[in-house]
């Protein structure tokens, strides 16, 4: 099955790579506002700000594994220019997901007890600051691939992107090469996440639908952590998975789709039960109905989970749908 | 053989992922339970939380006939592999488990939350271990059968001398071993 005609992979990640780095300097600029005018409503915009960009930040690191197959032949473009880059994305992907865990916490802990714990935000600070630092190096690095104009003449490869190499060659090792047990025990680990996150998501989210009315809401919210957990674990897993064989899932098809799904979900999760948005729903009593926006964001998450896991699943039925021809 | 060899997105693709989904219902909720009983979320009430015992019903059946599908397409992998009948038997004590916590704490009506989640204690740990030891052991299925199918092409070279007699039968399984290498192709993928 070959379904290069439906997605350029170079085209993806050339639409998706300028959001994460211009919404993480947007986002540490209206933090640092934030923090300095104390405005408690800033705080949460740019937490969200931080979270929704860690999500975004997926599918642009999954899609750059493929543009490289796609312009791989072109003779202006090197190898060195493409490992500095990858190295840098790396380690920007990092900084960011922990910037945006960090973020997604804060955001929780503003709805629950209205004010994040003491750590939360030097935390999202510090990581979003460095996080800004490593994702300059990457846009350097990404724009000597495709923008001939702005190089520099000699190759440079950067401290950061070594080691940001080095992390990813020693990574793969460690996923595939050092023993046959580590990708079964982590693929029991995503599905252990995935039941964590479809049992408690989908409670509440039924909850919310309407089913369950005795249950007040109030005492499930204390599931939200868990699901978030199990979230977490998946994220953590899957891309141990896509570090270990990228190319696996670099010409899938129902990958690519998969981490839009992903972020959509994300996306849903945060909105639903970690910004303010639907506060008043925490305080829905026994027999009361959730506001019917809230119901619409509650069908979308139960729809959006289960499609993760039916993409997830048909994923070696695709294999190879989007390698290149020749 | 349908199940196995159809190029359709209807066929084993698709029973794994209702296998997937039908867990997914089964162990989350059942895990919501556990988690419960264990003391999460201590101020919602106990007794709605019965009301879950559909979805599982629902999540078991999916189950059971997805993975009675699974095994009619592969029954040599399963059946020759030891961790199949260790899954089996997780699932036989986590089964058991989530109709005692039925029986004993949800249809005992002289019993308070609070002791629920006494009585409850043991049994739901039992079944979350279980729950998570049959999911282990299905996981790793799909990385430690001995036979994929009976010796095909790519498996006889190195099988021992007691199944040299299988080789007679070499031309007849000659189809099979065409999909066996397929699959096995597939299966290093996973």
């Amino acid at each position: 099955m070959n379904l290069q005609n439906l997605l350029n992979l170079a085209h993806l990640h050339l639409l998706l790579n300028h959001w994460p780095i211009i919404g993480t300097f947007i986002g540490v600029g209206l933090f640092v506002v934030a923090l300095i005018a104390k405005s408690e409503d800033l705080k949460k915009a740019s937490l969200g700000v931080f979270s929704i960009i860690a999500l975004f930040a997926i599918p642009t690191y999954t899609s750059g594994n493929a543009a490289y197959e796609v312009i791989r032949r072109e003779e202006t473009i090197t190898k060195t220019m493409v490992d500095a880059h990858q190295g840098a994305a790396l380690m920007s992907f990092i900084f960011m997901e922990i910037t945006g865990a960090f973020a997604w916490l804060g955001l929780w802990q503003y709805r629950r007890v209205s004010r994040p714990a003491s750590y939360t935000l030097p935390a999202v600070l510090f990581f979003s600051v460095v996080s800004v630092g490593l994702l300059t190096i990457t846009g350097n690095t990404g724009g000597d691939i495709r923008h001939p104009e702005i190089r520099s003449g000699q190759e440079t490869t950067s401290f950061v992107s070594s080691i940001g190499s080095a992390l990813f060659s020693s990574t793969q090792h460690m996923v595939t090469d050092a023993s046959r047990w580590v990708w079964p025990v982590l693929e029991d680990l995503h599905f252990l996440g995935l039941t964590l996150l479809l049992g408690t998501l989908g409670l509440l989210d039924l909850r919310i639908l309407g089913f369950f009315k005795p249950l007040r809401l109030a005492p499930l919210v204390k599931f939200v952590p868990w699901a978030i957990a199990g979230f977490v674990m998946n994220m953590i897993t899957g891309f141990l998975f896509f570090v270990g064989m990228p190319f696996f899932y670099a010409y899938n098809f129902d990958f690519h789709m998969k981490m839009f799904g992903v972020l959509f979900a994300g996306v849903n999760i945060l909105l639903l039960f970690c910004t303010d948005a639907f506060r008043e729903c925490d305080q829905l009593g026994a027999t009361e109905e959730a506001p019917a926006l809230a119901k619409f964001f509650a069908a979308t998450s139960i729809f959006l989970v289960v499609a993760v896991i039916i993409l997830g699943r048909y994923m070696p039925f695709f294999e190879d749908s989007l390698r290149p021809l020749n | 053989m349908w199940i196995r060899d159809s190029p359709s997105v209807f066929a084993y693709w698709f029973i794994l992922t209702w296998h997937a989904i039908g867990m997914g219902l089964l162990v989350g909720a059942s895990a919501v339970i556990d988690l419960r009983l264990l003391g999460v979320a201590r101020e919602m009430p106990m007794a709605p939380l019965k009301r879950l015992y559909p979805l599982m019903w629902v999540g078991f059946w999916i189950q059971v006939v997805s993975g009675i599908l699974l095994i009619i397409a592969y029954p040599t992998k399963a059946l020759t592999n030891p961790v199949f009948y260790a899954k089996l038997t997780f699932i036989g004590v986590a089964f058991v488990m989530m109709l005692r916590i039925n029986k004993r704490i949800f249809n005992d009506p002289s019993l308070s939350d609070e002791g629920m989640m006494i009585k409850g204690k043991n049994l739901a740990t039992w079944s979350l271990v279980c729950w998570i030891g049959a999911m282990t052991a299905g996981r790793f299925l799909a990385y430690t059968f001995n036979y994929l199918m009976f010796p095909d092409e790519q498996q006889s070279a190195g099988l021992n001398a007691s199944f040299a007699f299988l080789y007679s039968l070499e031309p007849y399984l000659k189809s099979i071993g065409a999909a066996g290498s397929h699959v096995l192709r597939l299966m290093g993928h996973i």
